[in-house]
């Protein structure tokens, strides 16, 4: 591997986005070799699944898990701890919107884009897995908001769940995926100057508790946090746990489902924006590259909650008992998405992540360091990751479905959501072949 | 007494020292003391065919067959305290500071640097510096009579980009221009410097590109590379515009109905674009394993 230095060369110069907003190389498609394997691995264990898990539910949701020493638990739960993380956060931000107004406004030169595409939303993911819900411990807007409280919050509607934060999430992705001029460092003030105001104004209405339901990063890292080993339990003690017992304990609020169908359909979506073919339709589209492939987003997101809904209602047409199919399975989906994310965005971390840390440190024409792993290794894990996030998708539904459902209809009531697993991961693997 | 050796000692070492010198001095052309242009005889300047045409500088192109025009490509490396290092390749041509002003000799002369279109500075020799913001540097060959050295009508030049990260160490980065004038025959430009293919017999892929309006043909696809393989593209567009192949950030400007060839050895893996900067079109993908 030669040290030649990738990047977003002229991006701004560009009317086609680079995929993920910054990084000049993209993973190789997979081999039929091991799109094969994954997809068959895909199918052989949701079967299994289907004849040999267990009949009655195991996971306990947040009433599991083995405590952590009171010590450690008093140290994260400090006052001190807590406002280190607040400053901490605050000061980053603070460095971000500098690098942004006073640095080039050239990716290759500031680490402002690669701060946000690379470690502030793809490190986001290992983050949240590792440690849970980290951005609303750092988040420098709940900082922002803490030197102004509103005196009488009015209380946020119910019905509102965290639907903001699909919005949200929805509109963060159109930037790093379709929007054109995305490193630029006007684009990225505008979109800060966007997401902020939009968040403080919510918050100086409904105080602080809005951040939880509407800031799409905080919604994003809580949900990925559901899948990490260190989670809290209901009485509040720090506790070591199975992922599946914290996924369990995902609460079922209103926009559960907009949100993990905009996080798959936005992942589906970066993978066919490789494709020659749908590169051929922007270019010759009537309607101009971004309008088309703003379409082409949305349908992606419409396309993963269409089959959704389908499956949710085909699980209600086999048990009428069953008042709530959408939110009472949408934390299988989870995983999937997740695995989907490791596999469009491992590359990008490990190669545009350092990359952005060494310009930070004031290295101009910084070059990405060689990609950690090989063609085959990577295309192991990413059939492993997507497998995987399969894998403990169909564990997820399979608990939930055996809870929900009388023992003798548990098995055949599963079936559609298998049928959507299946689906969804082929698709994942498909899109990565492309 | 060292520092009062005798003169007796000194003689010879000077002779045979002088004898040296003049030896290297006259490495190229051991048939003559004089150095062109220095003779007593008057400069012919006869060689090539001097056309009408001139540069922006007012000076009047010289034309030589292809098979003898020199070549000239250029490599640009950032240097660490801001600016450009320059380090030129020249083929059948030598820097000739010595003479210059003289008759014009076949493989002699000098080169001047052009910064974004203006003379900035002439090079006596093959490295030369650029300061920051720059954004295209041309090298053009000049003869010693300063008339341009010129093949199939167009001068020996050529230009790189220098506002993005240059193509770094590797020697596999010539940019050759293509600044024939609209209307000269598709052909390939005289002034590209063909790629060193005794070191490297394998030809590698060739791949044809016309882009008109927004539809590239053949239309944007995927070639499959093996990882050390050479590939040249051929680009013919409708339109002023720069290739840009990303992840190599090798760049090529395009001018309107003239093939443009880059070639590369596709020495690192992955999946790279191809793309215009000024149509924002993607050409083709590179697939590279």
């Amino acid at each position: 591997m030669t040290g030649l230095p990738t990047h977003a060369a002229h991006a701004a110069e560009l009317g086609l986005p680079l995929a993920h907003g910054v990084g000049s190389r993209h993973d190789l498609p997979l081999s039929p070799f091991y799109a094969y394997a994954g997809a068959f691995a895909a199918l052989l264990i949701s079967f299994l699944a289907l004849g040999l898990l267990w009949s009655t539910s195991r996971f306990r949701g947040d009433l599991s898990g083995r405590p952590l020493p009171a010590a450690l638990q008093r140290l994260a739960d400090a006052p001190a701890t807590r406002t280190a993380l607040r400053l901490l956060g605050a000061a980053a931000g603070l460095v971000l919107l500098l690098h942004l107004l006073l640095g080039p406004d050239d990716p290759d030169r500031n680490p402002a884009p690669g701060a946000v595409y690379v470690l502030f939303w793809v490190g986001l993911v290992p983050a949240s897995l590792l440690l849970g819900p980290v951005w609303r411990l750092v988040n420098p807007l709940r900082a922002l908001h803490a030197l102004h409280p509103p005196r009488n919050p009015r209380p946020l509607p119910a019905a509102v769940g965290i639907r903001p934060a699909a919005v949200g999430l929805l509109l963060f992705t159109w930037l790093e995926l379709v929007a054109p001029d995305n490193t630029s460092s006007a684009t990225l003030l505008t979109a800060l100057a966007l997401h902020c105001g939009v968040q403080l104004a919510g918050a100086a209405r409904h105080g602080e508790r809005w951040f939880a339901h509407a800031d799409p990063f905080e919604v994003y890292s809580s949900l990925l946090a559901r899948l990490s080993p260190l989670g809290r339990r209901a009485d509040g003690r720090l506790v070591l746990r199975s992922p599946f017992h914290g996924l369990d304990a995902t609460p079922a609020t209103p926009g559960l489902v907009a949100t993990v169908c905009v996080l798959l359909g936005s992942t589906a979506y970066d993978g066919l924006s490789d494709n020659p073919r749908w590169i051929t339709t922007l270019q010759t589209s009537s309607l101009g590259p971004t309008p088309t492939a703003t379409l082409g987003l949305l349908a992606a997101v419409a396309l993963a909650a269409a089959c959704y809904g389908l499956c949710a209602g085909a699980l209600r047409l086999m048990n009428r008992s069953l008042t709530t199919p959408l939110t009472s399975f949408a934390h299988s989906l989870l995983p999937i998405a997740l695995g989907y994310l490791v596999a469009h965005y491992f590359s990008l971390f490990v190669t545009e992540g350092p990359r952005t840390v060494i310009m930070a440190g004031g290295t101009d024409n910084a070059s990405a360091p060689a990609p950690l792993l090989g063609p085959a290794g990577l295309a192991t894990l990413q059939v492993a990751a997507i497998v995987t996030g399969h894998v403990l998708g169909v564990v997820a539904a399979h608990d939930r479905s055996v809870r929900l459902f009388p023992p003798a209809r548990a098995v055949a009531g599963q079936l559609p959501l298998f049928a959507l697993m299946i689906a969804y991961t082929l698709g994942g693997i498909g899109l990565l072949i492309a | 007494m060292r520092a009062r050796r005798s003169p007796v000692a000194t003689a010879p070492l000077v002779l045979v020292l002088a004898a040296v010198l003049s030896l290297a001095g006259c490495g190229g052309r051991a048939t003559t003391h004089h150095k062109p242009g220095t003779s007593h005889q008057e400069a012919t300047g006869t060689s090539g065919t001097l056309l009408a045409a001139r540069d922006e500088g007012g000076h009047r192109l010289r034309e030589l067959p292809t098979a003898d025009a020199p070549t000239v490509r250029a490599e640009a490396r950032p240097d660490s305290e801001g600016g450009w290092n320059v380090h030129l390749t020249v083929e059948r041509f030598r820097f000739t500071p010595e003479s210059t002003g003289g008759a014009a000799l076949p493989g002699r002369g000098h080169a001047r640097l052009l910064v974004d279109g203006r003379e900035f500075t002439r090079l006596y020799g093959p490295w030369g510096y650029v300061p920051a913001g720059a954004h295209t540097l041309t090298v053009r060959l000049h003869a010693d009579d300063h008339t341009v050295w010129a093949a199939a009508g167009a001068p020996v030049q050529t230009t790189v980009r220098l506002n993005g990260t240059p193509t770094g160490p590797t020697p596999t980065g010539p940019t050759p221009t293509g600044s024939a004038p609209p209307g000269s025959p598709p052909a390939s430009p005289p002034t590209s410097p063909r790629p060193t293919a005794s070191r490297t017999p394998d030809p590698g892929r060739t791949v044809t590109l016309t882009i008109s309006g927004k539809t590239v043909s053949p239309p944007p696809s995927r070639i499959e590379l093996k990882k050390g393989e050479r590939l040249t593209l051929r680009v013919t567009g409708d339109r002023a515009d720069t290739l840009h192949v990303h992840g190599y950030d090798r760049e090529l400007p395009l001018s309107p109905g003239t093939t443009a060839t880059l070639t590369l050895v596709a020495d690192r893996t992955g999946l790279f674009e191809v793309e215009t900067h000024g149509s924002g079109l993607l050409l083709t993908q590179l697939v590279v394993r």
